[in-house]
């Protein structure tokens, strides 16, 4: 029974099998079944050709290739695959949807704080008149 | 059309991607937090924590570090975990060594292994297959229910 399970642990709702709840946890879930409630992971969500959702899903990347609707939130990376459906809003710090694909709702993008490329403290201007004061006599 | 070659290739390389592993047996990992209630055909690993209600037609597996909170309903029940609440199986409930138990076990048939710990009832009544479905406009099975709400 447990010959399937990898060693990096995969949830794994199956095809006839429905939760209507809350999930939440530091785990990646594969769902080929139907999950209505609210989902959310520090892990991965993988929504397979046979796996419906009516949820807001938050995790780290939202691969969909069934049917989701409500809003997802990934914190890396969003794919909708040509058979995937999403109907709701989207946030992500990066998204990949491919031909084929239903997108209905908004997209909003995660923006990396940028890096610290901000003017140093200490300008150029002054150091010359540091210089100037070492060699006093 | 030039376009038709390209779209090609890209199905084919996105087809590994989307070959899902074809097991039935749905699995609920150990750092998975479930509120609500799972129903359905198949079979169930779990070793997560649940808090609400397992209805299912087909095996239910709490497996040692699992911790469930409310009812399980299935088929077959097999328990390594704890369970808080009640459990009631169509065909057999096995408790092993690791499970810990609190709250009423419906089934017809039952083992339980040496180490196991049930803090609870037992009921193995002939028809134990609606144990907790109260029919409404039955008189007598309201005595039996108000007594079993004070409980918990």
């Amino acid at each position: 029974m447990q010959k399937d399970i990898p060693a990096d642990s995969i949830s794994l709702l199956s095809k006839n099998v429905r939760i209507e709840g809350e999930i939440q946890g530091p785990e990646n879930l594969h769902v080929e079944g139907y999950l209505k409630g609210a989902v959310e992971l520090s892990g991965d969500i993988f929504i397979g050709n046979t796996g419906i959702v009516e949820a807001d899903v938050e995790a780290k990347n939202i691969i969909i290739q069934g049917e989701v609707t409500g809003n997802v939130k990934a914190h890396r990376q969003l794919e909708i695959h040509p058979t995937g459906k999403l109907i709701g809003d989207c946030t992500a710090a990066s998204i990949d949807i491919k031909e084929g694909a239903v997108f209905e709702g908004r997209s909003n993008m995660i923006r990396s704080p940028a890096p610290a490329a901000g003017p140093r403290p200490g300008p150029a201007g002054s150091r010359p008149s540091q210089n100037q004061k070492q060699p006093p006599e | 059309m030039p376009l038709f070659g390209k779209k090609k290739n890209e199905k084919i390389t996105e087809r590994p991607k989307t070959a899902p592993p074809q097991n039935e047996t749905s699995y609920f990992g150990k750092n998975l937090m479930i509120k609500g209630r799972i129903s359905g055909n198949g079979n169930v690993i779990i070793l997560g924590a649940l808090d609400g209600e397992f209805n299912l037609r087909g095996r239910v597996k709490v497996a040692q570090p699992a911790k469930i909170k409310g009812e399980v309903k299935a088929d077959v029940i097999s328990v390594n975990g704890s369970v808080q609440g009640s459990l009631a199986a169509r065909e057999r409930i096995h408790l092993d060594r690791t499970a810990r138990i609190e709250g009423q076990i419906t089934t017809p048939k039952l083992s339980i292994s040496e180490g196991a710990a049930f803090d609870g009832e037992v009921s193995m009544g002939e028809r134990s297959s609606k144990p907790s479905e109260p029919i409404k406009g039955h008189s007598a099975p309201d005595a039996i229910n108000t007594s079993e709400l004070a409980k918990k």
